[in-house]
């Protein structure tokens, strides 16, 4: 048995880029409690894929998401990472091999910034020199200088900067898999804005397959490569990607869960280089759109300057063509489902 | 050596029915009065330091070192004083009562928030008015729970007292110890040891009765 | 219940009054010690300027009154070491127990134990057994663990859900989580009831001597007895020395053992 569970962890510990994640009806039935929290729950991430929770408060996202380090038992049903049965591991060297956020950050209050980041490569064995380099890597990553902060306290820290000490550790022993619940639920929104960007840029970088937990639907458009609306028991009402959510919601329970302003939200996702462009009109002084813009940046300008068109440039700034409401307007009618899948450029 | 016997204790209990019951009563007697001097003066102490950072700091500071002076010693320290019996049973009684009583009147008035003070203030209430209507009201729950822990630690100490000629169960644990050998030396120990006891217990109800009924509606959880 | 709610405004001072960084020496921390070598002073030189009779002679002098220093801080050292080694364990022990039910009984057994008076229990201790200083040792020891215990308990149990949650989540047995981040985070409240458990033994051990345990309680208890005021002020100025001194080394030792950061 250990020997089958020490390969197992070893097929997932050689992965530092995602690994694909299968969940199949996986069901929790919480002790004393009738309902199931989790029902038949079904679901496979695909390596390196951003996967997005979204639901309302009490829906079991977190519980979903926490049988699959198995800090919650599923009372049925099978996870697998990278093809291995997380059941039949240990859960705590599964554990080790599985980045975990959570909401309330969590971090050790008496160990330092650099002491609770190196945790796990701790647990792991690592050498002391390799385990100071990675230190200063992460910190660096998630853009605290290590100077100034591997010898502080959490105490010391702000809220923001420790919700980015808690991404670190996270990621201190490069696992491919990482759960986050809400990991920048607790900050402002011009913080919350700046990590998301933040993590997105680190996301591109290191490719882990994420499953993200939040309950605030334009972080999910934002971040997520697919998002997953769930509702009660957490049953998976839409499983797609954002474009495709917003073009289509599959019920007016998603669609009341995007909200007002869906093709607001669905320009800002599809870049200019989507619409097809007019001819140039060439106004001197008159505000451009870059090609590599999105068409909610463009549709602000017409609406900033009132004119009935405004000029598409290229990286030299050459008119390459023009943008009119009714241009953009007749992508959104024409978006077919798919089409735009992934086309997560346009948000940033 | 002595082992208990059930028979006879209840004997003792039978034939020493008054004697238990009056002793109970002056233990109950010196605590209460102990108890209301030092709430009298501790709330006062309070209420004089609680804005003044050097002084509070100092009071609270004080108060902590003088409580972990040993009874016996403080009891003893104030006889060639004050005699024995009652007179330095309660003097020392509210010695020690003092310092839960101020730490938390101190920490009680503190904790009306700013917000709340700057209201009070912008109505036009003057100090005093903010003290006595807003504050002390607010801060009750905190200094009452000041008084009990006060009530459980001198209902403990009144039994050393016993030992200056102090009233109370603790002259019973003590007539024990002078008749050590004797067949009633257990009974006597005994029967002051749990009359302490379950004084101390139903004190600690009753204070949770007076906080309930003493504590305004809103502030209770 | 009673306990936590003093602690929490014990605590509510203790953070008000902290200073921005706080510093580790300065004039308010050697105020104690300075303060009863004061009182020592002026104690020898009163005593000093007094005529002893005989009786005095016998108690008032250096060999006798160390033979009682020590016997009493023996008594103190002993009971809250033991005290320290069985405690502690079974806290941490009662902590980690599922059942709830069972913390809940010791718990009420602590908090009766508190109420218990400590001359009743030393008292009873040397009537059902023998007197002295093993008997002593015992009823210190007794009237001790309760509070270490139950620090030790509190002070595992408020360990923050979330820290504990992410300690396992990062792949801690629970014996790492226990001794990595459990019991450190729980060391200043443990510390706090040693503390408490070493002003309780200075104090109890005064109260041994009525089962001819020795102490410095002899010298108090002489001094009424025999009304000889010398020897009770200078047992009893000692005794509340030495208290003072204790707590203030179990104060220092605190501050230095205490893991930074919380
Ligand atoms: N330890 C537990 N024991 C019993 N029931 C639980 C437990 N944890 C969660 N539940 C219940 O399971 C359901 C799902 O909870 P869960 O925490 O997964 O929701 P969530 O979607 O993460 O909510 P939120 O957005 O508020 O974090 C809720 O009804 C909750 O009351
Ligand atoms: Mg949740």
């Amino acid at each position: 048995m250990s020997e089958s569970t020490a390969t197992g962890i070893t097929a997932i510990a050689q992965h530092t880029s995602g690994v694909e994640i299968v969940l199949d009806r996986v069901v929790k039935v919480y002790p004393g409690q009738q309902a199931p929290a989790v029902q038949d729950f079904s679901m496979t991430v695909a390596p390196g894929e951003l996967v997005m929770f979204v639901g309302p408060s009490g829906c079991g996202k977190t519980t979903t998401m926490k049988m699959i380090n198995r800090i919650i038992e599923p009372s049925s049903g099978s996870i697998s990472i990278g093809g291995r049965d997380v059941l039949s591991l240990d859960p705590n060297e599964l554990r080790r091999h599985i980045g975990y956020v959570i909401q309330q950050i969590g971090l050790f209050p008496h160990m330092t910034i650099a002491e609770n980041i190196a945790t796990v490569p701790k647990l792991l064995g690592w050498s002391k020199p390799r385990i100071a380099e990675r230190v200063d890597e992460l910190l660096e990553t998630v853009q605290l200088d290590p100077g100034t902060f591997a010898s502080r306290y959490p105490k010391q820290l702000s809220g923001g900067q420790q919700q980015r000490v808690g991404v670190a550790r996270a990621l201190a022993a490069d696992p491919p898999v990482m759960l986050m619940d809400e990991p920048f639920g607790a900050t402002d929104p011009i913080t919350r804005e700046k990590l998301q960007a933040e993590f997105l840029r680190l996301q591109e970088s290191i490719g882990k397959t994420i499953i993200f937990v939040t309950h605030d639907f334009d972080e999910a458009i934002r971040l997520g490569d697919r998002i997953a609306v769930l509702s009660d028991r957490s049953r998976i009402e839409q499983f797609d990607t954002p474009a495709n959510i917003l073009a289509e919601p599959a019920n007016d329970y998603v669609a009341s869960f995007i909200g007002h302003g869906a093709a607001l939200k669905r320009l800002a996702l599809v870049p200019v280089e989507e619409a097809t462009l007019g001819a140039a009109v060439g106004t001197s002084g008159a505000p451009t759109i870059e090609f590599a813009g999105n068409l909610r940046d463009a549709l602000d300008v017409l609406v900033l300057t009132g004119l009935p068109a405004v000029d598409v440039v290229d990286e030299q700034g050459r008119a390459v063509g023009s943008l009119s409401v009714d241009r953009i307007s007749a992508v959104l009618g024409a978006e077919l489902p798919g089409r735009t899948a992934g086309s997560r450029a346009g948000a940033r | 050596m002595n082992a208990l016997d059930l028979d006879g204790l209840l004997t003792f209990w039978g034939r020493r029915w008054d004697d238990i019951l009056e002793l109970v009563l002056q233990h109950l007697a010196v605590v209460a009065l102990s108890l209301l001097i030092a709430t009298v003066v501790g709330v006062l102490i309070g209420i004089l330091v609680w804005n003044r950072p050097v002084p509070r700091s100092l009071t609270i500071a004080a108060a902590g070192v003088a409580l972990t002076i040993p009874s016996l010693a403080l009891l003893a320290l104030i006889t060639p004083v004050f005699g024995l019996g009652w007179t330095p049973t309660v003097l020392s009684l509210v010695f020690y009562s003092l310092l839960p009583i101020v730490r938390n009147t101190v920490v009680g008035l503190r904790e009306v928030s700013p917000a709340i003070m700057e209201s009070a203030k912008g109505m036009g209430m003057s100090p005093a008015k903010i003290l006595f209507a807003v504050q002390l009201p607010m801060a009750w729950p905190i200094i009452l729970t000041g008084v009990r822990v006060a009530a459980q630690l001198t209902i403990g100490i009144a039994a050393i007292a016993a030992y200056v000629a102090g009233p109370g169960l603790g002259q019973f644990i003590f007539q024990g110890l002078s008749s050590l050998g004797s067949k009633n030396a257990l009974n006597f120990a005994l029967t002051g040891t749990l009359g302490v006891v379950l004084l101390a217990l139903v004190v600690d109800g009753a204070f949770v009765l007076i906080s309930r009924s003493t504590t305004s509606r809103g502030l209770r959880v | 219940m009673t306990v936590t709610t003093e602690t929490q405004a014990i605590g509510a001072t203790r953070v008000a009054e902290a200073p921005a960084r706080p510093r580790f020496f300065t004039w308010r921390r050697f105020t104690t010690p300075i303060v009863v070598v004061v009182v020592l002073a002026l104690l020898l030189l009163w005593v000093s300027t007094l005529q002893l009779d005989s009786i005095e002679q016998r108690t008032l002098n250096w060999s006798y009154i160390t033979l009682r220093v020590g016997e009493h801080l023996s008594l103190t050292v002993v009971a809250s070491a033991l005290v320290a080694v069985l405690a502690i364990p079974t806290g941490i022990l009662l902590a980690k127990t599922r059942s709830a039910t069972v913390r809940n009984v010791i718990l009420a057994i602590a908090n009766i134990g508190q109420a218990t008076p400590a001359v009743g229990v030393v008292i009873l201790l040397a009537i059902l057994w023998q007197t002295g200083y093993t008997t002593a040792l015992v009823a210190l020891v007794v009237y001790a663990f309760l509070p270490v215990l139950r620090n030790t308990m509190i002070g595992i149990q408020q360990v923050d859900a979330n820290v504990r949650e992410s300690a396992r989540g990062m792949g801690m047995t629970p014996n790492q989580v226990l001794t990595r981040i459990e019991v450190p985070l729980a060391v200043p409240v443990i510390l706090a009831g040693l503390r408490t458990a070493l002003v309780f033994c200075v104090g109890v051990a005064t109260i041994a001597t009525f089962i001819n345990a020795g102490g410095l309680g002899d010298m108090i208890v002489n001094g009424l007895k025999l009304q000889r005021y010398p020897v009770l002020v200078v047992g009893a100025v000692l005794v509340a020395c030495i208290a003072l001194l204790i707590d203030w080394i179990a104060g220092f030792a605190e501050d230095l053992l205490k893991p930074k950061g919380i």
